[in-house]
């Protein structure tokens, strides 16, 4: 990202096309994390979508979960064997995310890079945890195609998913600039940012995984 | 990371045309927009062209059914998402930084991404037409239409529609962000809010009602890829138990805010040239703003209005919602016909523009508060009436603003003045062939002659009305090719403009014509919404 | 920038006067021509409004209109005289350079403009609930006709529900009275139109009625509406006013107001022919829905004159995915010959129906109108040779090509 806030501080004053332009600096928040605020606010609303889309289905539904046409059986979700675990090493990620933020604010540049290897680590387990509960699924028969269940199933988590994924990759990308020593307690906007990513990752896979996983279903009115 | 962003390098040696691809200058890419937006104006005009030739008189005479759904469905997409939309970002890319005295947007990277997602979707969307056919579900793509089912939309256009709809949908979200961070991090000292120009403040509120709503539209339109590609079962109920109103609610969640995304910068346009062509401030310049922030907010509790017909929303709900959004919207227009009242109006082409902004969006706006009253819209629903309706909103609304501003920071943008008599024809032919195009489709939806078919029965007593309506439709053809010939003749030969032509009250008439990177060398005194006013003519009471 | 200096005197009555002399001339021209400007005049006026109202709940809808349309157009022309005055009154006159009053606003102004209209919008509002609980409601009763109206793309077919509510005692394929078919209803009395769909949305609309209502696939919607008595005889036109694909615009039908007495007739008499023919098809073969004859076709209704033993071949046609299988048949010339038409749409109503040189032609043959899945054999009267076209007289995009050699 081109941030023209951290170019004033590399460029010399006077050769800063910004230098004579003061500007409205008085406080608070910088333009990445404002960014990246507004970018989660929008994710918000996607997710917003998605979670009307399964209400409005679910609600519609005479019976939740539906039955597997072909083993007549209704759908039925498993926490054990790694579901469960994934969400709580996801949840203790976004801990050890903030643990490497309160350590760079401190400018202690160890911890912090200690900590967002946990988070990075943390966040590929959950990934490949989500890869085999899918693969799973996929042997007992349920697909993005069977049904609606299947559908909004594959299609929430796929999504959050996806952006676990980019999550990892925002965070891989601080942690190595934060190897090559770009950030200290002066200077650390990407690192806020990418954190509050994180978290908001994380609130949604603990909404998603409520629904999904605990919210009791219903059987059908006859 | 960012060094190479800022510095004024050695630009010398490359061609103008690399330093026009690459650029990060919000002005460049404000300019970029606009014309990437009147490309894609032109192509969905001929679309507009077909659809009315082949109306002009019953029976199929230049397509068939299936070519006439993709021709309409393309013009209201291209017309909605890479043109109006587009081209209001663009003059909000080229003026908010200028009037808010920064430098560059927050984000230049991001800002020249923003953009360049535009063109490409547009090709995405067109390569419809050389892979068996373009989306012909219309601009809405009501599914299960939509759906990869016979009879329904078994291409890949409606594919390629989604895909295009995402990427315009990704560039206004990062483009959203852009405004917000610029305008709450970057106004020059002495900026306070409440001394934002109005564009910079309806730029505000559609940046947040992009921010909000369009992320929406991507979850419905993602879901509409899964179901067509990936056997899911959102939307079609009789093949998977999906639900069909499902996406009409999704859909217009985003779609009706995005009718505010796409007339609320054009009101702002509106809100700069009236005060500066009757030398007056606005009338009302809060209530203004809290009626832009009204409109905003109430934007999201209405969209089940395209939807009353349906027999599965809640009816008086989004009637009385609908009915009072034309509150605010009230507010504005007696803000705008008094600041006209008892002032100095110099008739130039921006003012006859504005003027005519105010006449035609008044209209549809009257239309909008009528079809709110739900029995009323039982009858007016999917019939013209309601193509005439959009039009003299967005239309009526947007492009007349759209030509307004043009006229008003074309001399900013080129330091050349916009030729004035070929501008005030152009002005003429465009509102004679506007009112002859949209006002005969009143009459033709109260006929009872439904949108989107591609033929009418001979006998339906509608021959004539769609005769006049094609015959409008090709004078505004007419007055956008003199449109085109003023801008060829003022490029190339157009009177110098100065910094300030027009004794502008707002910031990015107190630098040059066009303005130099990073825009200021030094800035004026901030102590109201008109520094340059001030400057001239002192500080005038607040009320 | 600065323009000219004109004429000075051009005061605003001089400007409004040139305006009227221009319509005033403009019209006299007009009418030196020979257009009788007066009657387009009524005629836009009239225009303005929608057509007088058929059904009880449509003339409630009408006068609700009304009263909105005045409220607008008052609104309209207040607002519109403002800004046409401030522009004629307050142009800059030229070398005049005073600098206006600078009024920033005024909040009693503000407080009245925000208050009146929004009571306005209220009072609209109630009128219009009024009107939609007046409109929008059920008052079934043993007298009601229930009808289920099913939209599939793209045909209409009606069916009439008997007096236990449930059960189809007939249905009607095809949607046009011109064709012999068409909705009939019962004038004065109360109808209740249930709205199903088998594939995409789909809209019943009757301009007549100013009423339409979606149709829906997974959703049953009804409505209620009351014919007038006094429009019994007449027929409505209507359309399907939801774009549901490529046939969107052929989607039409014609409602038929029959007098209560008549229509009662006319739905025993077609229930008992539909109980006597053998299913799945309700209609017997000459009777219902091929015989009353397409506007003086020669031949056309002379069509399936029962099996008198055809000498010609028997030619296959295959409807499957609103398309013929078999684009283009030969057959003898002069020889009467058979079709057996297989019908593999599930509930979709099919036939053949043959025209002279192109499938808009003249009609030579109407096969029966059936829903499939079934199979009908049609016996096809002698032709002369030539090309013809064949096409489904329910959906006119379902065409083939027939060469009589």
């Amino acid at each position: 990202m081109a941030m023209t806030t951290e170019t004033q501080a590399t460029l010399p004053v006077e050769h800063s096309p910004l230098a004579g332009m003061p500007h409205d600096t008085h406080g608070g928040i910088s333009n990445p994390v404002l960014g990246m605020l507004l970018f989660i606010t929008s994710e918000v609303m996607f997710f917003g979508g998605l979670f009307a889309a399964y209400f409005s289905i679910r609600a519609n539904a005479s019976q939740w979960p539906p039955t597997n046409v072909e083993t007549g059986q209704p759908f039925s979700l498993a926490i054990l064997p790694f579901v469960g675990p994934a969400t709580i090493l996801l949840i203790l990620s976004s801990f050890t995310c903030q643990y490497a933020v309160l350590a760079i604010r401190r400018d202690d540049r160890t911890r912090f890079l200690r900590a967002m290897t946990i988070t990075v680590v943390l966040g590929i387990i959950f990934l490949l945890a989500q890869v085999t509960d899918y693969s799973l699924l996929g042997a007992e028969g349920l697909t993005l195609s069977s049904g609606t269940y299947g559908t909004t199933y594959f299609t929430l988590t796929g999504f959050h998913g996806a952006h676990v994924f980019g999550g990892v990759i925002m965070l891989s990308v601080v942690l190595y600039r934060g190897m090559v020593g770009q950030f200290s307690s002066r200077h650390y906007d990407a690192v806020e940012a990418a954190s509050l990513y994180w978290h908001f990752v994380d609130v949604v896979w603990i909404l998603l995984f409520s629904l999904l996983y605990l919210l009791p279903g219903k059987t059908a009115a006859t | 990371m960012a060094t190479t962003t800022l510095t004024p390098a050695a630009t010398n040696s490359r061609s103008a045309l690399y330093e026009w691809l690459t650029t990060t200058d919000h002005k460049k890419i404000g300019i970029l927009y606009i014309v990437n937006s009147f490309v894609f104006f032109f192509i969905g005009g001929v679309f507009a062209l077909g659809v009315r030739t082949e109306l002009a008189q019953p029976g199929l005479q230049f397509f068939n059914d299936q070519t006439y759904n993709e021709l309409f469905s393309m013009h209201g997409t291209i017309m909605i998402f890479l043109f109006v939309i587009p081209m209001l970002a663009g003059f909000g890319n080229y003026v908010v930084p200028l009037q808010i005295g920064a430098p560059d947007m927050a984000f230049p990277r991001i800002n020249a991404l923003s953009l360049w997602m535009l063109p490409l979707a547009g090709i995405l969307l067109l390569l419809g037409f050389v892979t068996g056919g373009t989306a012909a579900a219309g601009w809405t793509s009501y599914a299960p239409l939509s759906e990869n089912r016979p009879l329904s939309a078994v291409g890949h256009g409606q594919d390629l529609w989604i895909l295009a709809l995402v990427l315009i949908g990704t560039s206004s979200i990062l483009g959203a962000i852009n405004f917000l961070v610029t305008i709450f991090k970057m106004r020059a000292p002495g900026m306070t809010l409440f001394r934002m120009p109005i564009l910079v403040w309806t730029v505000l509120v559609t940046a947040v009602l992009v921010l909000m709503a369009t992320p929406v539209i991507t979850s419905v339109l993602i879901m509409l890829f899964i179901d067509r590609n990936y056997g899911g079962s959102f939307f079609d109920p009789i093949a998977r138990g999906g639900d069909a109103i499902l996406y009409q609610n999704i859909f217009w969640f985003y779609s009706h805010p995005a009718v505010y995304v796409m007339v609320l910068p054009a009101m702002g346009m509106i809100s700069e040239i009236l005060p500066v062509f009757s030398r007056k401030p606005l009338f009302g310049y809060k209530a203004f703003i809290f009626a832009t922030a009204a409109i905003g907010a109430l934007g999201f509790s209405v969209w089940a209005h395209h939807m009353f017909t349906t027999g599965a929303v809640y009816l008086p709900f989004f009637s009385i919602m609908t009915f009072l959004i034309a509150v605010p919207t009230g507010v504005k227009m007696f803000n705008w016909v008094f600041t006209l009242w008892r002032g100095q109006l110099m008739l130039k082409t921006p003012l006859l523009f504005a003027l005519g902004f105010l006449s035609m969006f008044l209209i549809g706006g009257i239309d909008g508060a009528m079809s709110a009253s739900v029995p009323v819209d039982f009858a007016l629903h999917d019939t013209y009436w309601v193509v005439s309706h959009l039009h003299y909103v967005l239309f009526g609304g947007s492009v007349f603003g759209i030509m307004a501003g043009l006229y008003y920071w074309f001399p900013k943008m080129t330091g050349k003045m916009m030729n004035e008599t070929v501008g005030k024809a152009q002005f003429v032919l465009m509102f004679i062939g506007f009112n002859l195009t949209f006002f005969p489709m009143h009459e033709l939806g109260l006929a009872g002659m439904p949108r989107r078919i591609a033929d009418y029965s001979s006998t339906a007593g509608w021959n004539d009305l769609n005769l006049l309506a094609t015959i409008g439709g090709f004078t505004i053809a007419a007055s956008m090719t003199l449109l085109l010939w003023n801008l060829a003749i003022s490029l190339r030969s157009g009177a110098p403009a100065g910094d300030d032509p027009w004794e502008g009250n707002t910031l990015e008439w107190a630098t040059s014509s066009p303005p130099p990177p990073y825009n200021f060398d030094h800035l004026p005194e901030i102590r109201s919404e008109r520094p340059l006013f001030d400057l001239r003519h002192g500080r005038t009471a607040e009320h | 920038m600065s323009s000219s200096p004109r004429s000075r005197s051009a005061r605003p009555a001089i400007f409004a006067l040139a305006i009227v002399a221009l319509i005033v001339g403009v019209s006299l021209l007009l009418l030196a021509v020979g257009v009788n400007v007066l009657h387009i005049g009524d005629t836009f006026v009239a225009g303005l409004f929608p057509p007088v109202a058929v059904t009880q709940q449509g003339a409630k809808i009408r006068d609700l209109y009304t009263i909105v349309f005045l409220i607008a157009v008052a609104i309209f022309v207040v607002v519109e005289a403002l800004i046409i005055w401030s522009v004629v009154r307050y142009r800059r006159k030229p070398g005049d350079d005073t600098l206006p009053p600078q009024t920033h606003g005024n909040n009693i102004a503000e407080f009245v403009w925000t208050i009146v209209p929004t009571l306005i919008v209220i009072f609209m509002f109630f009128v219009s609930w009024d009107t939609l609980n007046a409109v929008d409601t059920s008052a079934a009763d043993a007298q009601t006709t229930k009808i289920t109206a099913q939209a599939g793309q793209f045909q209409w077919q009606f069916d009439y529900i008997g007096p236990d509510g449930k059960t189809v005692v007939y249905t009607e394929f095809l949607p046009l009275v011109s064709q012999g078919g068409g909705m009939m209803v019962p004038a004065g009395r109360t109808v209740q139109l249930s709205l199903v769909s088998h594939d995409v949305i789909h809209a019943f609309y009757v301009p007549q009625f100013l009423f339409k209502r979606d149709v829906i696939p997974g959703r049953t919607n009804q409505f209620d509406f009351t014919v007038d008595a006094a429009d019994a005889g007449q027929t409505f036109r209507g359309q399907c006013a939801e774009l549901c694909g490529s046939g969107h615009s052929i989607m039409l039908f014609e409602v038929k107001a029959l007098a209560p007495a008549d229509f009662d007739k006319w739905l025993a008499d077609k229930a008992a022919a539909a109980t006597a023919s053998p299913a799945p098809a309700p209609s017997g073969s000459p009777g219902s829905s091929s015989a009353p004859a397409p506007s003086g076709n020669p031949g056309a209704s002379s069509a399936p004159a029962p099996s008198q033993g055809a000498t010609g071949p028997t030619l296959q046609v295959t409807a499957s995915g609103i398309q013929y299988v078999e684009k283009t048949l030969t057959a003898p010339a002069n020889t009467p010959f058979q079709i057996v038409f297989d019908n593999q749409d599930p509930g979709t109503p099919h036939n053949v129906s043959i025209h002279k040189d192109s499938p808009t032609g003249e009609e030579v043959f109407k096969g029966e109108v059936f829903p499939g899945v079934a199979k009908k054999t049609y016996d096809v009267p002698a032709l002369a040779a030539g090309t013809y076209g064949y096409v489904c007289t329910v959906h006119p995009t379902m065409t083939g090509t027939l060469t009589v050699q």
